[in-house]
């Protein structure tokens, strides 16, 4: 799928884009962060059919509506693809475990061959994070690996 | 001071102080203009064309006189005029600014030709001066980028393929306006060749250095303005734009002129900023100076101008239909939409009576007040209302016989793998 930026001048920048079913849909994201999201018309491809303008906390919600679902989506279908691969959502303890700890601290790598995809804190994704990255109670910690290597991570983190 | 048709008379001290007068004029104006607002608002047009008509009707010749408050009036009109094209500086990015100049410039020409042309013609026609004929010309020229730009986002136009065709025609108008106004400035101060060489070398370099100082150093000048505290930030930026408008006026280029290019100078975080602190202020005393360039016109001046005025106007609105158009058509919009943009560039505003302005404080020619509000008057409330119709307005039968699907677009190449937005971020929380 293509999708067309247009700046607007004083206003801010059109994204639009034609879905599977060949509706045009654009979306204006305007400088003050508001959000238009347009149906083109068929009859007259230059004009909108109807705009729903959108705060910033509504776009972020059904950003979250479209998007979130599709993310669980994606990961189910990675997890089809390697057979035995898990997935986990860990969230760290208030204390204990490697709460107010590195990452390098607990080892986790080398003794369990799992990785530490992603960390969360907050609203804030951090992917990648380095050995040095010292967690925080009420962090969300993504990991990846074999089952049994996830769930000795697991332990790890979590004390 | 009052005559006896003002309530002021009713109050029990008969000679109330000057301050009181001074309020209560000031009060009654503003609540006419609230009034008038309002029934802008219900009856759907701008409502500028209304505070210009109520400072017509006010004043000499008018219904109700202003005499207190004048001193005041002519003030705040200043500061309006000065608050209003601040924002008009700012209104576009140095990027957009830049992107204009280098996509659409032909358009712009056309632009500039088309409807510029004729208010020069008709100044001469008139035995107007050729200064006053030129400010004439800028008059018919600039459309109203703010009735514009609010009226699109009325009529959920924003998002439509034509309009980034039709902002990219109002951003050049900015442009041509940075160069036009302060050599207008210089030729009305009515000086010598040499003199005038001189001022405008120094407007032109001023100009020259907006640009620069808001391409190159935006970042500075942004943290060096820039306040968490709404009232610090409000009275540096206002400092500023008074200090650099009062330095401009000092050396001739007009008060409004250096507003406008320290609006052009100003970008990025700080540009947000006064955006959002600075509409509220420029609404009021922007009121102040239509009613106040209002004021100025005795209605019976308005009698002889109507006709050429009106005349000026149809012209105009056919003009800038062919330029919306031929416009549009370049960029490959459908004839719906070429229809739209050229209907959407009619409505003229605040620009005309901010050139208008200069020429009337600058005596250039007794008819131009009265000329430019008429015009203005015409151009604001029927060019909202074609606007508002365009889709209703049958379109001229050679735009219909086109295909209706645009061969090409106004769009940049498509994003690389763009799945997300920029800036989206890329890990999310599962839902469940």
């Amino acid at each position: 799928m293509d999708i067309y930026e247009t700046p607007l001048p004083g206003i801010g920048v059109r994204y639009e884009f034609q879905s599977e079913s060949g509706d045009h849909v654009g979306v204006v994201v305007r400088r003050d962060g508001k959000r238009d999201f347009a149906l083109y018309d068929r009859e007259d491809p230059d004009s909108c059919k109807g705009t729903v303008e959108l705060s910033e906390g509504d776009a972020s919600k059904v950003a979250e509506l479209l998007g979130g679902t599709n993310i669980t989506a994606r990961l189910d279908s990675l997890r089809h693809m390697v057979e035995g691969l898990a997935i986990e959502w860990i969230a760290m303890p208030a204390s204990g475990g490697l709460t107010d700890r590195t990452i390098g601290d607990g080892r986790i790598r080398t003794e369990t061959s799992a990785s530490v995809v992603a960390v969360i804190r907050g609203d804030t994704g951090i992917p990648g994070p380095d050995p040095d990255f010292t967690l925080r109670g009420g962090d969300t910690v993504l990991v990846m690996g074999s089952t049994d290597a996830v769930r000795q991570a697991t332990t790890i983190l979590t004390g | 001071m009052l005559t006896a048709a003002l309530p002021v008379e009713v109050l029990p001290e008969p000679d109330a102080s000057h301050a009181g007068e001074v309020l209560i004029e000031l009060g009654i104006i503003l609540l006419v203009l609230a009034g008038l607002g309002r029934l802008a608002a219900r009856i759907g047009i701008p409502s500028i064309p209304l505070y210009l008509l109520a400072g017509v009707l006010m004043g000499d010749g008018g219904f109700i006189p202003v005499s207190a408050g004048e001193e005041f009036l002519e003030v705040g009109a200043e500061i309006g005029v000065v608050l209003l094209l601040l924002l008009l500086g700012l209104e576009y990015s140095p990027q957009d600014l830049r992107n204009g100049l280098r996509s659409n410039w032909v358009a712009g020409l056309v632009d500039g030709l088309a409807n510029a042309v004729p208010g020069f013609a008709v100044g001469l026609m008139m035995g107007w001066s050729l200064t006053a004929s030129l400010l004439l010309a800028g008059v018919t020229y600039i459309s109203s980028s703010g009735i514009i730009a609010r009226l699109l986002d009325d009529f959920d136009r924003v998002a439509n393929r034509e309009t980034p065709v039709l902002l990219s025609l109002l951003v050049m108008e900015d442009i041509v306006m940075a160069v036009f106004l302060p050599i207008m400035a210089v030729l009305l101060v009515g000086a010598t060749f040499v003199q005038g060489a001189v001022a405008a070398g120094i407007a032109l370099g001023l100009v020259v250095m907006a640009f620069v100082v808001s391409m190159k150093f935006s970042e500075k000048v942004s943290r060096l303005v820039h306040s968490h505290s709404r009232e610090l930030l409000l009275l540096t930026v206002l400092g500023l734009t008074f200090l650099v408008a009062g330095l401009a006026d000092a050396v001739q280029v007009s008060a409004a002129v250096g507003a406008f290019l320290l609006g052009l100078t100003l970008s990025g975080q700080v540009a947000d900023d006064v955006r959002s602190l600075m509409p509220p202020l420029r609404d009021v005393f922007g009121g102040l100076f239509f009613v106040f360039f209002g004021l100025t016109i005795d209605p019976r001046d308005l009698v002889p101008v109507l006709l050429p005025a009106l005349a000026l106007a149809i012209v105009t609105a056919l003009t800038k239909i062919f330029t919306g158009v031929f416009a549009a058509r370049r960029n490959g919009i459908g004839p719906k939409g070429q229809w739209r943009t050229g209907l959407s560039l009619i409505p003229r505003g605040e620009f005309s009576i901010v050139i208008a302005g200069l020429g009337v404080a600058a005596g250039a020619q007794a008819q131009l007040g009265p000329f430019a509000a008429a015009y203005v008057l015409i151009l604001a409330v029927t060019g909202s209302l074609l606007m508002r119709f365009a889709d209703r307005i049958p379109m001229p039968v050679k735009l219909r016989g086109q295909s209706s699907w645009p061969g090409s677009r106004t769009t940049a190449p498509p994003l690389a793998s763009a799945g997300a937005p920029p800036g989206a971020p890329e890990v999310r929380k599962p839902l469940a």
